[in-house]
């Protein structure tokens, strides 16, 4: 019965420590960042909202080929 | 190149956690900002866009430290030919070469790659924009990022988009970049090269052609003939889009802009401005290439008072080689044909002085031939 227990706690602080395990997680992917950055929806939201105030990126009297 | 939408810029592929080599690094710890800000104007505070310019040591620099230890001497990065040329021509003025200075580096030093600028998005050239979602990629995709800045000459050519024109050879056997361009060449090797042509590990036809030059090769007599006196360009390139006249401002907005005059199809072959040990051939192709006197006139007259030091038709390696081309039909497609030779007449009066050193003079153009290899 020792010997099971030891082997279940062995498994279980393997599970904590291997990295990528499910259990332990990424903890970026709980930050704000990750959050916005992988959600279609709210990046369209934010980006309309920036192109409001932003000014274009290429002026417009650029001709011929770089 | 059509740009991205706005939002598809910035969206990161949520499998980056997947990646056994990048997963788990957050995203703060190379861009900066506050992760933990719900807010998103406060939360980019400090953001860095690209945390691989200009220098990648603490972005990549723990893992790949022998290609980030070089890294800032690689052309791509530094833009050394840039800068040595337009110094070779520039007004010796201090206080012209300070203005020469502030608009080199609004227009031309703007133009530069970066580790995430290829590995990573698209180069902020074009706009930027993630490749993938963030997602690293070990080769950078060829037209997203290669051709997504050499888009106007090489890649026209390699594709064959110019009307009349065949697809480069390579392009038809489905070889990319890299194939030519290895990454060590790209990344550089320490060394602080004047041109792209010096650089030691760029590419050589040889590498894959030497047996050209065998007893029973196909067209030997031809290859051994002319062997250290033509480039292979000469017989093997068609025709290819030359520049001229760059004029570089800023509109009433402050943003930069630059206006060529236009650009054209030609084919000429000049005297190797650029001769040396790995470039020991008399004739190569040449291109004109768009820098003008007045480039820099909006900043400041006279800019480039040693313009004529330099050649404005320059070493060219067009990216559109074929096996058979209208120059190499038969020897007398070119010898003796002086209209695919650079001559005076080809230069514009006010650029012949600097060009002295690449026209090719009447008795310098190889003689038709009678007799023919069979």
């Amino acid at each position: 019965m020792r010997c099971v227990r030891f082997v279940g706690f062995v498994i279980a602080i393997c599970l904590v420590i291997i990295p990528g395990n499910p259990i332990l997680g990424k903890a970026y992917e709980d930050t704000q960042c990750f959050v916005c950055h992988t959600s279609a929806k709210k990046l369209i939201e934010i980006t309309r909202e920036i192109a409001k105030t932003r000014p274009a990126l290429k002026s417009a009297e650029t001709e011929g080929e770089g | 190149m059509e740009p991205l939408a706005p939002h598809e810029k910035i969206f990161v592929d949520s499998d980056i956690v997947e990646d056994e080599n990048h997963g788990e690094i957050a995203c703060h710890e190379c861009h900066g900002g506050n992760p933990d800000d719900p807010n998103w104007k406060t939360a980019h505070k400090g953001v860095v866009r690209d945390p691989t310019y200009p220098d990648a040591s603490t972005a990549c620099g723990d893992c790949h430290d022998e290609i980030t230890e070089h890294y800032p001497k690689s052309l791509h990065v530094s833009l050394r030919p840039y800068k040595l040329t337009t110094d070779t021509r520039a007004n010796p003025n201090a206080v012209i070469r300070n203005k020469l200075g502030c608009a080199m580096n609004s227009h031309c030093y703007q133009c530069h790659s970066s580790c995430g600028q290829c590995h990573i998005s698209r180069p902020n050239s074009v706009e930027g924009g993630f490749l993938n979602g963030h997602l690293f990629q070990k080769k950078p995709p060829m037209q997203a990022v290669c051709t997504a800045c050499h888009g106007s000459r090489i890649q026209k050519e390699y594709f064959g988009e110019h009307e009349g024109a065949q697809p480069s050879v390579h392009r038809q056997k489905y070889m990319k970049c890299e194939k030519c361009h290895t990454g060590e060449e790209m990344h550089g090797d320490g060394k602080e090269y004047a041109t792209r042509y010096e650089v030691e590990n760029g590419p050589k036809c040889a590498d894959c052609h030497g047996q050209i030059y065998e007893r029973d090769a196909e067209n030997v007599i031809s290859h051994r003939i002319h062997k250290g006196k033509a480039s292979c360009h000469v017989c093997h390139a068609q025709p290819y889009n030359n520049c001229s006249s760059c004029h570089v401002g800023k509109d009433k907005k402050g943003i930069a802009f630059y206006k060529t005059k236009g650009s054209w199809f030609d084919f000429k072959i000049g005297l190797n401005p650029l001769k040396s040990d790995k470039r020991p051939e008399q004739f190569v192709t040449v291109r004109h290439n768009p820098v003008d006197r007045e480039t820099f006139g909006f900043y400041v007259k006279d800019a480039l008072s040693n313009f004529d030091v330099l050649p404005t038709w320059k070493l060219a390696t067009p990216h559109n080689i074929r096996r058979k081309t209208p120059q190499n039909a038969s020897c007398n497609a070119c010898h003796g044909n002086a209209s695919i030779f650079l001559q005076e007449k080809d230069v514009e009066k006010t650029e012949r002085q600097a060009n002295k050193g690449v026209i090719v003079p009447a008795n310098l153009i190889p003689r038709k031939q009678k007799w023919q290899p069979k």
